[in-house]
């Protein structure tokens, strides 16, 4: 039992000591700006520098050349993704510790969680009023959380064969037939985040001539480049009132959403008509405009808002950042007629391509299931005819398609879960149920209590681990987090 | 195109000729109870069946052949959509103020044993009309009987080819006629037995004759219509609660397994099966989980009361019946929410119940805890068997079909009803209520209220929700393909 956790350790303290420098970025910023949360930020550095070092002085017990295996690396995705938001919520208590309103535990590891894995749910209030740096703090996080999904998405799940997520494997980068973790995650991880660099240097700079400030340009460039959508202002996007700011963030919503892989096979291969021609791609693109136009539409229908121009505008933003998962606002759309937030809510679950910081079932298994659906169909009326499952052109082999749809059931298992503890704890049903689904989907703002208007500083402690423990198993795709609470993960 | 349809007519007329008298039955009690005008509506209902049915006959007698499984598909669709029109043409002369798709609606409850009703007033209503209604469900219960153990297997949809191995008489043969007659006679059989014995219960727990007729239709076919608008809080009797509740459970299993343990004079294929005893595992934590959560909330501060009241209504929505002795819907939320996710999946296969069943739940919890060892072990054969017969894996992705679509179904109806302007709550529980044949939803539509609060158009959605869910979603959505019309 102790072993399998010592192996990964040193792994675990290398990366508790690179994230402790990062803490070095809001600091850095506090200082320049003198903005009264200068005090936040070294504590933190120095727990996070012990933590990882009593972590690495496990190399002296299991030594320095440990070669993980795929049970180490589930292990160590579990780790990462708790642990890390102990040390981000650090600041974050820190800096409230000295205001009036001190902020719980619950709350900060919850608020970190929820940039940590991308999602955009807050529980704090009153952001404008926030210094600067920390408001760049928790838009930070979603940024290095985008990061690691990347790499999770694009590398280690498809390894370890998470939900059939082996099928997203042909399309990334890097020697493929390495079983080792280390190497063809370094691979990746160096061509990825080359894309995720450059995209987000674009982004920030389309922002800042949009006519962000600088400190919200990069803030918001972090939360959008990772689908995350935290904000530095209580109204989110609304707070600009900038047609040009929700284009731009409308097109980088629009990329983010795709496989960052497939970016960086077309650029490498400098082909870049492989990003029209792959099915997911359009699959992602199709759906997220063919769904905005379709809202657009019932927007003027039913009288809601009569400027067609504005009205598409408006539905592109909304749905988009709902669907791709980011979860900005620029108005309350909860107050559009009902079918339009559901379907927005809905949509959020299927979306984004794997490879994406976005999550939810990941477009590619959509395709999928839609596949063997039809397959289903025809088999009734054929029962002998052999009718295989093909996605890009290659068949996906029985095995897999059993995992997607393991992989489905137990998406839909933790939502009704979830949605019941919720229930239980005398949660009305559309907050309870759009609470999960937003946190599962990591995509932020739900209905009701927890929708665009308002948020999670309303619910009770129980709720609020309800909710981070959503966003934990959405992140982790649910399997990879909860095989290791099976007996047989832990056995020799 | 009419050339397929021809065969499958004259089939359908035989069946429809067959339903006719049924009719007579509200006539008897008419005759009796009711006024003179009433009996003759019934009357011309029987002679307008039976005209029909012979006019039809006589025109595709000579079209007769073999049926195939293509036929077996439309035959099936035939019967569920237009014996409900049959069976609505009188409402439309006895009850007051009826419109034409609420009448429909009320036909279809009925003949998929939904128990939705959009009438209210029912203790107002002519004793034959409710006579009409409930004895719907008991013919609509031995239909489904038919349909889940005899044909749908045969046409192999949705992993049903499970439930195949455990019905008796010949198995090899894959016409339809002689194995579906073999089943059909002893399935009945037990199916009226039990039914004599419910109504004698109910009567001995102090019914009414009518009413221990009426409520024993209703409780066999897991269909849920009551003679009374409070259905059973009009009793508020433990004795007669007891009884539905022993019954309900009852006939949550399949009948084809009373048939087995009769033949056998053994318990062990019940005690033994998967099924089964997941089943009463599921009931019995639920009862005490709601029990609780009743007592703890101080709704029903007695705990043995809260646990009577939280067993009846447990086992009525889990197998889909749909009784309410009190408006459950204002229990603490997480009650009613959960007793209708129990009737998405508690009644077991091959019973009159709606939903997934409880065979395809336990075989999709197994998939999942197989793809949680194949993350450790990614070479692992572990295959999923169930009751020591290894499930191929076609079967389960026709399983996994079978739920993608019933998924997308409650999912596609719900926006559809969103569209129309319907709040979240309402809509999604209607769905799931006709869609898992259950009957009363939550808000607008729950155990307090009925549909004929909806519109037209909604209460159209809900009929196509029913129909869908009682014929398994692929029997309808089929007819919807290209596939199935191409030569």
């Amino acid at each position: 039992m102790f072993m399998p956790l010592l192996r990964v350790f040193p792994v675990l303290g290398a990366i508790v000591m690179v994230f402790s420098l990062t803490l070095l970025v809001p600091w850095t910023v506090s200082w320049w700006s003198q903005d009264g949360a200068q005090g936040a930020y070294l504590p933190a550095v120095a727990v996070a520098l012990v933590v990882g070092l009593l972590l690495r002085c496990a190399v002296f017990k299991v030594g320095r050349k440990v070669e993980l295996q795929t049970r180490d690396g589930i292990l160590l995705v579990g780790l990462v993704w708790t642990l890390l938001p102990l040390l981000a919520c650090l600041p974050l208590l820190l800096y409230f510790g000295q205001t009036a309103q001190p902020i719980s535990v619950t709350d900060a590891y919850f608020e970190a969680m929820s940039g940590l894995t991308t999602t955009g749910s807050t529980v704090i209030t009153g952001l404008d009023a926030l210094p600067g740096s920390i408001n760049l703090w928790r838009c930070f996080l979603q940024w290095l959380g985008g990061m690691g999904i990347l790499v999770l998405a694009v590398a280690i799940l498809p390894m370890l064969g998470v939900g059939g997520s082996q099928l997203f494997r042909a399309e990334a980068t890097g020697p493929m037939k390495d079983a080792k973790l280390t190497p063809r995650i370094t691979e990746t991880a160096k061509g990825l985040w080359t894309v995720y660099c450059v995209l987000s240097v674009a982004c920030v700079l389309g922002y800042w001539l949009g006519g962000m400030s600088a400190l919200d340009a990069w803030a918001h460039m972090f939360t959008t480049m990772s689908l995350g959508g935290l904000s530095t202002h209580d109204s989110s996007f609304g707070f600009f009132q900038s047609p040009t700011l929700e284009w731009v963030a409308i097109v980088f919503m629009l990329v983010a959403s795709c496989n960052f892989a497939l970016y960086f096979v077309a650029f490498a291969k400098r082909q870049p008509a492989r990003i029209w021609r792959d099915t997911e791609w359009r699959g992602t693109m199709g759906l997220l405009l063919g769904a905005s136009v379709f809202v657009a539409g019932l927007l003027l229908v039913k009288g809601t808002m009569t400027d067609p121009l504005e009205t598409l505008r408006v539905a592109l933003f909304n749905v988009i950042s709902i669907g791709s998962t980011t979860g900005f606002a620029t108005v309350d759309y909860t107050t559009w007629p009902v079918f339009a937030p559901l379907f927005m809510i809905m949509l959020s679950g299927v979306a984004t391509s794997a490879g994406s910081t976005g999550a939810g079932i990941k477009m590619a298994r959509v395709l999928i299931l839609l596949k063997q659906a039809r397959r289903e169909m025809s088999r009734i009326i054929h029962p002998r005819a052999v009718y295989p499952v093909h996605l890009g052109g290659h068949v996906v082999q029985t095995g897999t398609l059993l995992s997607v749809l393991g992989f489905m059931l137990v998406y839909g298992g933790t939502i009704i879960g979830l949605t019941m503890l919720l229930l239980l704890s005398d949660l009305p049903f559309d907050t309870a149920f759009s609470a999960v689904v937003a946190s599962v989907n990591n995509m932020g703002p739900g209905l009701n209590e927890v929708g665009p208007a308002g948020n999670f500083q309303g619910l009770t402690d129980f709720q609020t681990w309800v909710c981070t423990l959503a966003m934990l198993l959405g992140r982790l795709e649910m399997l990879s987090f909860l095989v290791l609470f099976t007996p047989g993960f832990w056995r020799k | 195109m009419l050339f397929t349809l021809l065969p499958v007519l004259s089939v359908f007329s035989r069946i429809l000729l067959a339903f006719a008298p049924a009719f007579l039955v509200p006539l008897a009690w008419a005759w009796f109870l009711d006024a003179q005008h009433h009996a003759l509506v019934w009357a011309y209902g029987f002679a307008f069946t039976t005209v029909c049915g012979l006019v039809l006959w006589r025109s595709t007698h000579r079209f007769r052949r073999e049926l195939q499984a293509k036929d077996g598909f439309l035959l099936v669709n035939l019967v569920w959509m237009l014996l409900p029109a049959f069976a609505a043409a009188p409402l439309m002369f006895t009850v007051p103020d009826i419109t034409w798709t609420k009448a429909y609606f009320e036909a279809m409850s009925a003949l998929t044993a939904t128990g939705a009703t959009a009438l209210s007033g029912l203790d107002a209503l002519p004793v034959s009309v409710n006579v009409w209604r409930c004895f719907l469900q008991l013919l609509g219960g031995l239909g489904i009987m038919l349909l889940v153990v005899a044909v749908l297997p045969l046409l192999g949809l949705g992993g049903v080819q499970l439930y195949r191995a455990e019905t008796p008489g010949p198995m090899k043969d894959t016409k339809f006629t002689p194995r579906i007659s073999e089943t059909a006679r002893g399935l009945w059989g037990v199916y009226v037995l039990f039914s004599v014995a419910c109504m004698l219960a109910y009567r001995w727990a102090g019914m009414g004759w009518a009413d221990a007729f009426m409520h024993m239709c209703t409780t066999m076919g897991l269909g849920g219509f009551s003679s009374h608008d409070a259905s059973f809080g009009y009793w508020d009797s433990p004795r007669i609660e007891a009884v539905a509740t022993v019954f309900m459970a009852l006939a949550g299993v399949s009948f084809m397994r009373y048939f087995i343990v009769l033949r056998q004079r053994s318990l062990r294929p019940l005690t033994r099966d998967r099924e089964i005893r997941t089943y009463v595992s599921v009931l019995v934590v639920s009862i005490l989980l709601v029990a609780v959560l009743l007592t703890a909330q101080g709704v029903i501060p007695d705990f043995p009361e809260a646990l009577r009241t939280s067993a009846f209504h447990v086992v009525s929505v889990a197998t889909t019946t749909g009784y309410a002795s009190t408006d459950y819907a204002q229990w603490p939320v997480f009650a009613p929410v959960l007793l209708m996710f129990l009737g998405c999946f508690v009644s077991c296969a091959g019973s009159t119940g709606g939903g997934i069943k409880l065979v395809r739940m336990v075989l999709l919890i197994k998939q999942a805890r197989r793809e949680l060892v194949r993350i450790v072990h990614p070479r692992v054969v572990n295959p999923v068997t169930l009751g020591g017969a290894i499930m191929p894996n076609s079967v389960m992705t026709a399983v996994f079909g079978y739920m993608l679509i019933y998924g997308a179904a409650t999912m596609g109806l719900t926006m559809l009803l969103l569209f129309t302007g319907l709040d979240i709550v309402t809509a999604f529980s209607a769905v799931v209520a006709t869609v898992n044949n259950i009957g009363p939803g939550l808000g607008e539509v729950g155990p307090a209220s009925n549909f004929g609060v909806l519109s037209d158009f909604q209460i159209w959605v809900c009929t196509f929700a029913m129909l869908l869910g009682r014929l398994e979603l692929l029997t309808v959505l089929v007819l919807f393909t290209g596939h199935f019309w191409r030569k």
